[in-house]
């Protein structure tokens, strides 16, 4: 790195801001104080820097010859930085090469009232600007080949609809499924809601559109059973012993219907009590006439909502892992009332109550569904957490709050308990494939406001209910989501990556390997064959953790080195009075 | 001027969809009607659940958009027409509204704003606050350029004199845009229902009564005050009332809707309150808490374990009374039987959600819902897809939703147009197309 | 003992760490708002300050800095578990300072986000009073 020193040449530009920095930094001093500096070949102040005169300033010179390094003192890089980097790619010269100084958000609008202290300021932060410039390397983004197929591990709707949207972009697809069967838990429907349609009419689409399509390699019964490799180049071996060699994958595992627990209101011991997806099988298989139970006529039905839902340390039995499903299911709400009106529709007498914590009819359409409910005669019951409805012989009891905690006894010849979802078995997947989940045990998004499709690890995307619960709209909006991120990561022959990530010197590792532990993403920093740290630029997020703990200094980040970072500091702490 | 896509709107969808296209190679246009992209999520205070500073998780996206060499923002412009020619592309008739500063020199120095003599209501704080009647729209706008009102202005040509680079220009005029498109992608977000829609409530004339939005406002760690005060009398409030579906699940409205959004944005409000002034009553009255969403139970839990009071109740009537005080009248639907009256000294009407803007109005096949929203009858598979065949929406234009759902939708969006690009634009090997 | 390296007559030196995603932006922000403060003080833009070692600071003091606030980024954070790892990296930091008799006052962590104005301002303002105290 010294020798790229020796014949560094730096051209300082200090911009006046038309009077924004000049009237409180002295410009001329801080340019003339640089001007000193051995290495500074130019040093130059300017009414406006950003603007077209501006900048062709700083290409001249470079094209000159007499600077192949620039350092510009002006406003935030947030502003200009990339303005200037893109004239010097103008110039033919590295973009990396350039360093922003900010002296106006950071100084001369910030310290009005001392016009020597800001311009002694401006001179040291200039100073700095330069000293980091000359430690600094051609650096330049990062490639990486790209396999221009998707894997998709699931074939609910959401990854059947994933495959078709990455299909469609040019890309081929791998659809890995489980189950015998494409289609989820839409086979389980007879209509949907909010709008009604047959769900074996949606289903019937989707899967003529995905065999119908070439660039879709179906895998029924299949799993993943090996997994390696990294964005752009992710190889596995399904259990039916095809490999797959994807750029990227979508997760689309979809949920799994919670059931009651051991006796929780009686399932198990009395039969009238059955669960709502029990209760959806039954009418689709028997799609008219009055509900029967056991041969005998149903004439009443209490719903009882959030069974495996919301559920609260202490009152409710925990689940396998010893936690409880403290979230709310979202489907289940408009999924009873749903079905509830279609159960009306073939039996107007049926006499129906529903007992429930909160009505959650959020969704567009949805509380039209609720109000129809109401208008069907469907009777409403509130209760709360702490006391629960209870099962008698032929009725169930509930203390409504309603009507001021009166305890109401309903007739019912069919309780249907409102049970939630559950992510689908994935924790072997996410052992192999190192993908984080959540204390809901869903797979975790990488930011949950902003990036509700990707995962931190570079490459992996989630579609639909394995990410929460979520109805079809909205699966199919991450679906979609998701194979956007795909075809923004594979449309190119290349990833491109930033520079910004560890590097290593291998002459001065020592092999200790103090690093590994402090890199919190797999695979992208580990030891070599010849044991030396190796970082993997795909995988490197550029974090610097692992410099901090490289006592030989064989670590560093490009672009901002700890050299780097330590000759910015002398800059600043030296005092210069220009 | 031709691009790939029209994308209308720069809220959180329209920046997430427009950055999703040209992350894939495509050009977009993108239109916002307000001076500075970002929507009201840059408006909010903090994000549930997770409390994130909505200006901190969103001025990075407004920047990548800003900066994206393929997308050409346009803003505080108009979309005034889109026809749809016989290739199936589209021609939007844009109208460029005048800032009265030259955009190319302006160096968003702020000078102008200094000197101006004239302070008007800020649009940006609910009018909660005062700005100069020359001004950028607020701190972390994109793009950073002032705005003169020409209605407040006095043309004391004191910003003209200040500007260090002659940028202001009292003279100019609105200018005509046409832009050729392959699809048109509607992001036009929402809006409240207005505060004076309920006599009962007011009428919009009870001084501390405010929207949801002004609640923000407060709340908002660089908002109009600072810090969380009443607007009657700037005292600060101790005892704080929410009033959820103000304006929603109400048929009297034309919302019968549920608006998705405002338990949730309530609870936040309320547990940030509870943050800045921990010995202040906050109450919720509210008829279900629809916290559906991930991590979103959690967050209702904590926020009754915070000592927040619930109440499931019907707010009959607002009346102020002495001191700018206001007094609820309150059903119950638990507990009693009658009805009571509760005082707060600041009450914040969780209001509804409706359509910015009506895409009917245009000479297009663009149909909307009963809802007032953009109909989207390729629902559920197909949420993106409108009436008319090369025009998508995502979005809160497409019925009340929160952020990540809002952001899910514009991905989805995103992959619909690029579908559709991949027909009529190929993209050529090697990128560019 | 005071440092060797201790404040003399010259206005003591502030280093302030940032971070792109958050406070480097949070300080911008303040300058938006010609909000004022001292010039004694050196704003450094990294991406995460986790990338420093003890020993970063302890050079920071010896070449003269008399405080040093890191801002780094909250929740918002865009590298995980960096938050973790920075806050053990400034403990560690902390034993060595009180080894060299380097009062741990001198070395604040806090975070600040790209709106908090108020936030950027009083962490300066504690650190100056902090240093005008120790002076006297
Ligand atoms: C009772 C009930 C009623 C509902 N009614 C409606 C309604 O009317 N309207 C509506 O919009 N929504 C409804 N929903 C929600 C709807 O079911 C979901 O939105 C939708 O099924 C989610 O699709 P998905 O593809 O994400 O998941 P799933 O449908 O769960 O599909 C996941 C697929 O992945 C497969 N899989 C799992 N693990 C693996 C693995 N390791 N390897 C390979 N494959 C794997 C599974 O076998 C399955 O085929 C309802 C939900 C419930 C619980
Ligand atoms: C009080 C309140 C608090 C909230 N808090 C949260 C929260 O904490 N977390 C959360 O997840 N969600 C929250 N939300 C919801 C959140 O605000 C929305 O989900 C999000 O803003 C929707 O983004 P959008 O892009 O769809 O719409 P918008 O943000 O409304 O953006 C639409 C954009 O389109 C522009 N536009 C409209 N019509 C035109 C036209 N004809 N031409 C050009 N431009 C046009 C508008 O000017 C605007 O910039 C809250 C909502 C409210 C009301």
């Amino acid at each position: 790195m010294s020798g790229a020193m020796d014949e560094a040449k730096v051209g300082v530009y200090v911009c006046h801001c038309g009077g924004n920095i000049s009237d409180v930094v002295d410009v001329k001093a801080v340019a003339a104080e640089l001007g000193k500096h051995p290495q500074v070949a130019i040093s130059k102040e300017f009414a406006f820097m950003c603007s077209d005169a501006g900048q062709k300033l700083v290409i001249e010179d470079i094209k000159s010859g007499k600077i192949n390094r620039v350092v510009v003192a002006a406003c935030s890089p947030a502003l200009h930085e990339l303005t200037f980097r893109k004239a010097l790619q103008r110039a033919d010269l590295n973009p990396y090469l350039y360093e922003h100084v900010n002296i106006r958000e950071q100084v001369s609008w910030v310290h009005k009232g001392d016009h020597d202290a800001a311009t002694r300021k401006a001179t040291s932060l200039t100073r700095a600007g330069v000293e980091k410039i000359l430690r600094q390397d051609r650096l330049e983004s990062i490639h990486v080949g790209a396999a221009k197929r998707v894997l998709i591990v699931g074939g609910g709707p959401a990854g059947l609809k994933a495959a078709l949207d990455s299909a469609a972009r040019g890309l081929k697809v791998t659809l890995v499924e489980k189950s015998g069967r494409l289609g989820g838990h839409l086979h389980e429907f007879d209509t949907v809601y909010p709008g009604g349609q047959s769900a074996s009419e949606l289903l019937g689409k989707l899967l003529s559109a995905v065999s119908a399509n070439p660039a879709i390699t179906v895998v029924l019964g299949a799993e993943v059973k090996t997994w390696d490799g990294f964005v752009g180049n992710f190889k596995a071996v399904l259990s039916t012993g095809d490999a797959v060699n994807a750029g990227a994958v979508i997760m689309a595992t979809g949920y799994r219907h919670t059931a009651p627990s051991a006796g929780e209101y009686r399932f198990g011991k009395d039969d009238r009590v059955i669960t709502l997806p029990a209760l959806i099988e039954q009418m689709k298989a028997a799609p008219r006439g009055p509900l029967t139970r056991g041969g005998r006529a149903v004439r009443s039905v209490a719903f009882i909502h959030c069974v495996g839902s919301r559920q609260i340390e202490g009152v409710h039995a925990p689940q396998e892992d010893g936690k409880v499903n403290d979230y709310c299911s979202r489907v289940c709400c408009t999924a009873a009332l749903h079905t509830i009106n279609a159960l009306k529709e073939r039996q107007s007498d049926l006499a129906i109550y529903d007992l429930y914590r909160d009505i959650r009819t959020y969704g567009r359409g949805h509380e039209a569904i609720y109000e129809q409910a109401s208008k069907n005669g469907v009777l409403f019951f509130r209760f709360t957490e702490e006391a629960q409805p209870e099962i008698r012989e032929s009725s169930v009891v509930v203390k409504d709050v309603l009507t001021w905690n009166q305890e109401v006894e309903l007739p019912a010849d069919l309780v249907v308990l409102v049970t939630g979802v559950k992510p689908g078995e994935v924790a072997e997947l996410t052992a192999m494939m190192k993908l984080p989940t959540g204390s809901d045990r869903f797979l975790q998004e990488a930011h949950p406001k902003l990036r509700p499709v990707e995962v931190a690890n570079n490459g992996f995307f989630l579609a639909g209910a394995c990410q929460a619960p979520m109805d079809l709209v909205e699966s199919a909006a991450a679906a979609g989501a998701a194979a956007s991120k795909v075809a923004a990561v594979l449309s190119k022959d290349f990833i491109t990556l930033d520079p910004y990530v560890a590097r290593v010197d291998a002459e001065k590792c020592t092999g200790c390997e103090a690093c590994l532990p402090e890199c919190a993403y797999t695979g992208a920093l580990f030891m070599n064959g010849s044991k030396k740290a190796e970082v993997n630029a795909a995988l490197c997020k550029g974090c610097g953790a692992c410099v901090a703990v490289c006592e030989p200094r064989a670590l560093d980040l490009a672009g901002w080195s700890l050299d780097q970072m330590e000759a910015m500091v002398d800059a600043m702490a030296s005092e210069v009075a220009p | 001027m031709k691009a790939h896509t029209l994308v209308i709107g720069a809220g959180i969808a329209g920046l997430q969809a427009a950055l999703d296209l040209a992350e894939q190679g495509r050009q977009v246009v993108l239109v916002e009607k307000n001076p500075s992209i970002g929507g009201r999520m840059i408006s909010l205070s903090k994000v549930y659940p997770t409390l994130d500073c909505a200006s901190c998780i969103t001025t990075p996206r407004m920047a990548s958009v800003a900066h994206h060499p393929l997308i050409h923002t346009l803003t505080y412009t108009e979309v005034l027409g889109v026809a749809k020619n016989e290739d199936g592309t589209f021609r939007a008739h844009l109208r460029k509204k005048p800032r009265y500063i030259e955009e190319d020199k302006c160096i968003g120095c702020k000078r102008c704003e200094e000197v101006c003599p004239v302070y008007i209501r800020d649009d940006f704080e609910h009018q909660l606050g005062a700005k100069k009647a020359i001004s950028i729209p607020f701190t972390n706008a994109i793009p950073q350029f002032p705005v003169l009102e020409p209605q407040s202005c006095t043309w004391c040509g004191a910003c003209a004199n200040a500007c260090p680079v002659d940028c202001i220009d009292f003279t100019q005029e609105s200018r005509d845009l046409f832009v050729e498109v392959d699809a048109v992608l509607l992001a036009t977000g929402f809006q409240l229902t207005p505060i004076d829609a309920k006599a009962q409530y007011g009428g919009g004339k009870l001084r501390n009564v405010i929207s949801s939005l002004q609640g923000e406002r407060l709340l908002a760690p660089h908002g109009p005050y600072g810090r969380v005060l009443r607007p009657s009398d700037g005292k600060v409030p101790d005892s704080i009332a929410f009033v959820q579906c103000a304006g929603s699940r109400d048929a009297s409205l034309g919302v019968p809707y549920c608006s998705r959004v405002c338990c949730m944005y309530a609870i936040k409000q309320a547990m940030l309150l509870s943050g800045s002034l921990p010995t202040a009553d906050i109450t919720i009255y509210y008829m279900d808490i629809r916290a559906f969403g991930k991590g979103y139970e959690a967050f209702y839990q904590n926020a009754k374990a915070m000592g927040i009071n619930f109440v499931k109740a019907k707010v009959g009537r607002i009346r102020e009374i002495e001191d700018g005080n206001l007094a609820l009248r309150i059903e119950r639907q638990e507990g009693t039987a009658q009805p009571e009256e509760a005082q707060h000294d600041l009450v914040i009407l969780s209001l509804g959600l409706t359509p910015q803007w009506n895409p009917g109005q245009l000479a297009w096949e663009v149909k909307t819902a009963s809802d007032g929203f953009v109909a989207t009858p390729g629902a559920p598979l197909d949420p993106a897809a409108t009436t008319q065949d090369g025009v998508f929406a995502c979005g809160t234009a497409t019925g009340p939703k929160d952020i990540v759902d809002s952001i899910m939708e514009a991905g989805n969006a995103a992959t619909e147009v690029g579908k559709r690009l991949e027909i009529r634009a190929p993209m050529v090997p090697g990128g560019a197309s | 003992m005071e440092h060797a390296t201790s404040l003399g007559d010259k206005p003591p030196k502030i280093l302030i760490i940032t971070t792109i995603a958050s406070s480097y932006t949070g300080a911008n922000t303040v300058g938006q708002a010609r909000a004022q403060y001292a010039p004694n003080t050196y704003i450094l833009r990294v991406p995460d300050p986790v990338m420093f070692p003890e020993d970063f600071y302890l050079r920071c003091f010896d070449k003269g800095f008399a405080g040093i606030i890191i801002m780094s980024s909250g929740s918002d954070c865009p590298y995980e578990g960096a938050y973790g790892r920075l806050s053990a990296r400034v403990g560690r930091t902390y034993l060595k300072m009180k080894e060299k008799g380097i009062p741990t006052t001198r070395l604040k962590l806090t975070t600040v986000c790209t709106v908090c104005k108020h936030a950027f301002l009083k962490e300066i303002d504690d650190m100056q009073n902090h240093l005008k105290e120790k002076a006297a």
